[in-house]
């Protein structure tokens, strides 16, 4: 269960990311989140994974409170979620399979449980035979699918995922949507910022609307 | 998930296989900086390591010479034989001497009646010149102060008419030794935090050049410590490789001085093998490598690294 109670992020110059924002996402929800560009869905997102830290109320995930994790333990912290980005972030310099194995060898899985996974992982978004090609070879929505792919493959309770669709035509962003809905299946947490109303509303699940920082 | 012990051990190899494999691919992907910073590295490692090699190599040659040390003491004329092999047993208890010999004056006329070939005018002569002496061999480990010390002492003996010894080149030669050995330690020191600022420039370099992988590690949950292997590992493989071609160099040093040094040591009366002293210095050169290259990275790795977080 992910908890937001009164959570400011202020950034040094005195901006809010967000302000006095209370939510509660129950455990195996999917949830959107949008708002006019800079209204803060990257902010609350990023408050989750710990990329940025509550300036002000309590974050707890599972009861603990977030905010005040020691920074040894924002590794550990980050195993648990899965993070999709617009622009992907893979690394150029290694394979499709390499970059979707990171996670676990950051977890130092044994290596044949790492060639299963990252198979399984692959085949879940359908890249299966791409897996020894750089992602730069691939399309966008290829690519988004190998950063996918890459946050599911250790199996965290929680994913989210910033704009994953900001680049895609609708018909790709469609299927990625669609993927996110088979992973919600099996459980995951899932909070998915987006502008794609139209696509958003067709989905029917719960929006969360921001608007410069607060919720409306 | 419980996992076997066994697995997860193989799996922390893995990892570690996996950083240093990394690293060397990194570095081979630049083979010319890569190799112009090991050569430096190996130069700058090769001078002191040398220079201790040489130090160590006329130690050796000069020690055989220090074991025959030794103080002659002349005896007053009139000490006869018998007194004078008392003296020479009271003596062999002092704790720096190894072994006193009598040399009679008899014996040393022998001697110099053969020597000088001045045998006629000797037989002139109607009593012999010559005092007794007593040769006194030192332990090989005394130091100079032990031996100016003893020799003052035996100047003071009743039967001591006076004593000569060939303190003073010893003392010179250890002096200049030790100033030498000083000064190249000295040298040795700067040189190795030399190569240490080199690598971790090498590693900074690195380290800015990665900088994508070190986010995208940190967002999927990369510890500080899994993040750092591999640049540690880069230090360790410039260390090491360093190491080995600052020990080629000095070999190859040690082979060109080997045909004068070994004529040297001949008339030192020892033989010195270069292939001793050639592994000698590898066991020195490859810790000291390793040690300044993990030193460096990790000052490069601690400086830089935190200052890299996900955007
Ligand atoms: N590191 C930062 N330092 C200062 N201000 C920041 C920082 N990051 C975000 N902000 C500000 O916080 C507000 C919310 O930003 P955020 O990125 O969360 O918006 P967003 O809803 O994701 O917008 P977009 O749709 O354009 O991605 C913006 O006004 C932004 O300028
Ligand atoms: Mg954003």
């Amino acid at each position: 269960m992910i908890h937001f109670e009164n959570v400011s992020k202020r950034f040094p110059g005195g901006h809010y990311g967000v302000s006095d924002i209370s939510l509660n996402i129950e455990n195996g929800a999917l949830a959107f989140i949008t708002g006019h560009s800079g209204a803060g869905k990257s902010t609350l997102l990023r408050l989750i994974a710990l990329l940025e830290r509550p300036t002000r109320g309590q974050l707890l995930i599972d009861g603990r409170n977030i905010g005040r994790l020691p920074e040894k333990e924002i590794p550990a912290h980050r195993r648990n979620i899965g993070l999709i980005f617009q622009d992907h972030r893979l690394l150029n310099d290694r394979s499709v399979f390499d970059n979707v194995a990171l996670p676990l060898h950051v977890q130092g899985f044994p290596v044949r449980e790492v060639g299963k996974r990252v198979r399984a992982s692959l085949d879940k978004v359908g890249l299966l035979k791409k897996e020894k090609v750089l992602p730069i070879t691939l399309s966008g929505g290829e690519q988004q699918r190998v950063g996918i792919a890459r946050a599911i493959v250790s199996r965290p309770p929680i994913l989210l995922a910033d704009e994953p669709t900001g680049n895609l035509d609708p018909e790709l962003s469609r299927e990625i949507m669609e993927l996110f809905l088979a992973f919600n299946q099996i459980g995951i947490t899932t909070l998915i910022a987006s502008h794609d109303l139209d696509l958003i509303n067709k989905l029917g699940r719960p929006v969360i609307n921001l608007h410069r920082g607060e919720l409306t | 998930m419980r996992v076997a012990l066994s697995a997860r051990l193989s799996a922390w190899f893995d990892q570690h296989r996996r950083s240093a494999c990394r690293s060397y691919m990194e570095m081979r992907r630049r083979p010319l900086a890569t190799l112009m910073t090991l050569l430096v590295i190996g130069i700058t490692l090769a001078l002191p390591a040398s220079l201790l090699s040489l130090l160590k190599i006329s130690q050796t040659m000069t020690g055989g010479h220090q074991q025959t040390a030794s103080i002659s003491l002349f005896l007053k004329s009139g000490i006869v034989n018998e007194k004078a092999l008392r003296v020479a047993t009271d003596l062999e208890q002092r704790p720096q001497v190894d072994h006193v010999e009598l040399l009679t004056s008899a014996d040393a006329m022998e001697e110099f009646r053969g020597h000088s070939g001045f045998g006629d005018a000797l037989d002139a002569l109607d009593e012999n010149p010559l005092p007794n002496v007593l040769l006194i061999h030192l332990l090989p480990d005394s130091s100079s102060i032990e031996i100016r010390k003893l020799a003052t002492e035996l100047k003071e003996e009743s039967v001591t008419d006076s004593i000569g010894y060939d303190q003073g080149w010893i003392e010179r030669l250890q002096a200049i030794t030790q100033a030498i050995r000083r000064a190249v330690q000295a040298l040795g020191f700067g040189l190795g935090l030399a190569v240490m600022l080199i690598i971790g420039n090498t590693i900074r370099l690195e380290i800015m050049n990665r900088r994508e992988e070190i986010e995208v590690t940190r967002l999927v949950g990369g510890s500080d410590n899994f993040i750092r292997r591999p640049f540690l590992y880069i230090g360790l493989i410039y260390g090491l490789f360093g190491a080995l071609i600052a020990w080629l160099l000095v070999s190859i040093l040690l082979m060109l001085v080997s045909g004068p040094l070994g004529r040297l040591a001949e008339l030192y009366d020892t033989t010195i093998s270069l292939t001793a002293f050639s592994l000698h210095a590898l066991l020195l050169l490859i810790p000291i490598g390793i040690s300044f290259g993990l030193a460096g990275a990790w000052l490069a790795v601690s400086r830089h690294l935190s200052s890299i977080n996900p955007e």
